[in-house]
């Protein structure tokens, strides 16, 4: 057998071994479960259970109504429970001084990092069968699925937990103690937070930069929205994070020489990211093209050939600043890739900007026309583009509209699956694990 | 067969090695003798890749090896580790001996027989320990544990750090018995001990350190000698007055 299948096969029944992995696959049922549960249940009443009044057709979406709940588990999992285990799994050959034995064989450290991060993605998705058994059971109840949005969303979650992986063995070779990379891990993702935070005080750069923070991406993913660019980057930075953490652990190599080597990866991951944010093809999965026009205003905003230039007076935490770029602007970016959005406002919150003379106002320029309009909804955009460009507002079809999956019925059974019988079937693999091994 | 010189390994202002040198022949029991905080340590993890050097180089035959082709010579077997310690001593023993089948060897060096894991086991009496966890076992118990991982790595030389410590006296007999019959198939020793008792026992030839310098090497009646001329006293075959008069 070669040595690279040796050292996986290691490193499995390492993580085997590890009680960080059965504590985070013993706490991932309970949590799927109890989103699940809450998800089936107010899908349930939208959908006219006992008696309430039904809801509009997007909430009959599975996508928005039971995956994206279901599955943000799986986000606050690979947060906080996922980063410990691969800790434990990075820096235990460096505990106990494996890796003193380890690093004699001639094999590329790369290749030693590679093989835990693949072992770690493999525990990764024996937990991810917590979320598998909500799709079933949602089946079960006789529930909607449409494989591509929730391909998607099991894709940006597996992107997201690679991110975790990555950095946490990074901080884990970086650091000489786990506590420390667990302590730098943390900083790490709590400061994707805090970017997002500025951003939406601020706007501008930290708003781009936070379009490509792991919870920005899973949000995306969640809402059937491939994006290539955002998908680049997450491979740059889980391989940028995975290159750090073979450069530090090749234990006898000067410092020197590391710190160096880690400069010139950074410098080379961020030339690269750089360049993915200039890729704009993306894709809508979702079933209600949640992402997407219309698909006759789609054909009518592509015969547009000449750039549109859209100044926005609208502060960062103005909420029709969110609303336009949310519900209007995300889309009108992949149909019109050309398309350049400026925001202008004096204030982060606007509110002392409502009497200024021009705030609220969105002006659309093209070819030297141009037209404003204070409307932020879709239709209200649409209603702009077409009249600043002469286009006749299309004929919509009605047929192709999403209705919807309305199902009126209660998660029953999932309780027991997730709070009994997940745990019971865990810790019974994990006494059997153990015992075999005392 | 290997020759180190000019070693130097530094942490910072403090100068643990300082122009190391000295040379390994083929087949030797090879003692490197010195008190704790000598530098004995950190001469073998130089020497195993483990840190990095500062200056100084080894040679093969007259010519440079770089970290890599050290790796493929020489095994360092370091004291004090418990490695993957949740699992036990048989699956440690196959791993090492799967991971490292096939790592190429120095074609300049030549490799002794690779013994049988069944010899190693029996030969370090180790059969009673095999299925417990590396966890659970006592100080000696590993480190014979660790010595047969040792023997089992397809390598020309084995460096071990320290191979009595935590053994008694018997275990240290048995054990010197088996390195002893190693070196006689080919396999070249170099042995990191403090005990100066022990390193008498098994040892062909010594290299002494004290400071992080090497303050003497060769056979025990050459470091008598040169322990004699430099204290004016008569030469004595007795290794730790030796170590004395020359440190």
């Amino acid at each position: 057998m070669k040595p690279f299948f040796v050292l996986l096969r290691k490193e499995w029944r390492e993580l085997r071994a590890s009680r960080a992995w059965w504590v985070l696959l013993l706490v991932m049922g309970p949590l799927v479960g109890v989103s699940f549960i809450s998800a089936v249940r107010t899908y349930a009443e939208a959908s006219g259970l006992n008696g309430t009044a039904v809801g509009v057709g997007e909430a009959f979406s599975p996508l928005v109504g039971i995956w994206a709940p279901t599955f943000s588990a799986c986000e606050l999992a690979a947060a906080f429970l996922l980063p410990f285990v691969a800790i434990r799994v990075v820096s235990g050959d460096r505990q106990s001084g494996a890796i003193k034995i380890e690093l004699q064989h001639p094999m590329s450290s790369f290749a030693r990092v590679g093989a835990k991060a693949l072992v770690l993605l493999g525990g990764w998705l024996v937990a991810s069968l917590a979320p598998a058994v909500a799709v079933l059971l949602w089946k079960s109840y006789g529930g909607s699925i449409y494989a591509p949005e929730l391909a998607t969303v099991v894709i940006g979650h597996l992107l997201n937990a690679g991110l975790t992986i990555a950095l946490a063995a990074a901080m884990a070779s970086i650091s000489d103690h786990p506590s420390t990379a667990a302590i730098l891990t943390l900083t790490v993702t709590v400061g994707t937070w805090i970017i997002n935070f500025v951003a939406a005080i601020h706007g501008g750069v930290w708003e781009r930069a936070a379009a490509y923070t792991p919870t920005a991406m899973v949000a995306e993913f969640q809402h059937g929205l491939i994006r290539l660019d955002v998908v680049l980057i997450a491979l740059a930075l889980v391989l940028t994070g995975l290159t750090l953490a073979a450069i530090w652990g090749r234990l006898g190599v000067a410092v020197r020489r590391r710190v160096f080597d880690s400069a010139g990866v950074f410098a080379v991951a961020a030339a690269a990211m750089i360049a993915c944010t200039f890729a704009t093809a993306s894709w809508d999965t979702s079933e209600s093209r949640a992402n997407s026009f219309p698909e006759a205003d789609e054909a009518a905003l592509e015969r547009i050939r000449e750039p549109l230039h859209i100044q926005a007076n609208l502060a960062p935490e103005d909420p029709r600043r969110s609303d336009l770029e949310r519900r209007a602007l995300s889309k009108l970016r992949r149909v019109m890739p050309a398309l350049q959005v400026q925001y202008v406002s004096a204030t982060s919150i606007g509110l002392f900007e409502q009497s200024s003379q021009h705030y609220g106002e969105i002006w659309y320029e093209l070819g030297g026309r141009k037209v404003m309009s204070r409307v932020t909804t879709v239709e209200g955009v649409l209603e702009a583009i077409y009249e600043l460009t002469g286009v006749t507002t299309p004929i919509q079809n009605g047929a192709a509209e999403f209705r919807g999956h309305p199902l009126a019925v209660p998660p029953n059974g999932a309780a027991t699956v997730f709070y009994r019988l997940w745990p019971a079937l865990v810790a019974g693999a994990a006494f059997f694990e153990f015992r075999r091994r005392a | 067969m290997l020759q180190a010189t000019n070693l130097t390994k530094r942490y910072g202002r403090l100068t643990a090695l300082h122009d190391v040198s000295f040379s390994i022949r083929e087949g030797e029991i090879l003692g490197l003798i010195g008190p704790n905080g000598s530098g004995k340590t950190t001469l073998f993890e130089c020497l195993g890749g483990v840190l990095p050097i500062d200056g100084g180089i080894v040679l093969q035959n007259g010519r440079p090896l770089t970290a890599r082709d050290r790796a493929s010579a020489l095994f360092y077997l370091p004291d004090g580790i418990a490695p993957w310690p949740s699992q036990t001593v048989r699956w440690a023993l196959e791993f090492v001996q799967q991971f490292f089948q096939g790592s190429a060897a120095s074609a300049a060096l030549s490799l002794a027989p690779i013994p049988s894991m069944a010899d190693v086991v029996e030969q370090l009496d180790l059969e009673v320990i095999l299925d417990s966890t590396i966890e659970a076992l006592s100080k000696g118990q590993r480190k014979r544990a660790l010595l047969a991982m040792g023997l089992l790595i397809p390598r020309p030389i084995l460096l071990a750090d320290e191979p009595f410590e935590g053994l008694d006296l018997r275990q240290s007999r048995d054990v010197a018995e088996t390195l002893r019959m190693h070196a006689a198939a080919g396999r070249t020793m170099f042995l990191s001990i403090h005990q100066i008792g022990d390193a008498a026992r098994v040892c062909d030839r010594f290299v002494l350190l004290s400071g992080g310098r090497v303050c003497g090497e060769g056979t025990l009646p050459e470091l008598s000698a040169l322990a004699a001329a430099r204290s004016g006293s008569a030469a004595t075959d007795d290794l730790e007055e030796v170590f004395l008069a020359l440190t």
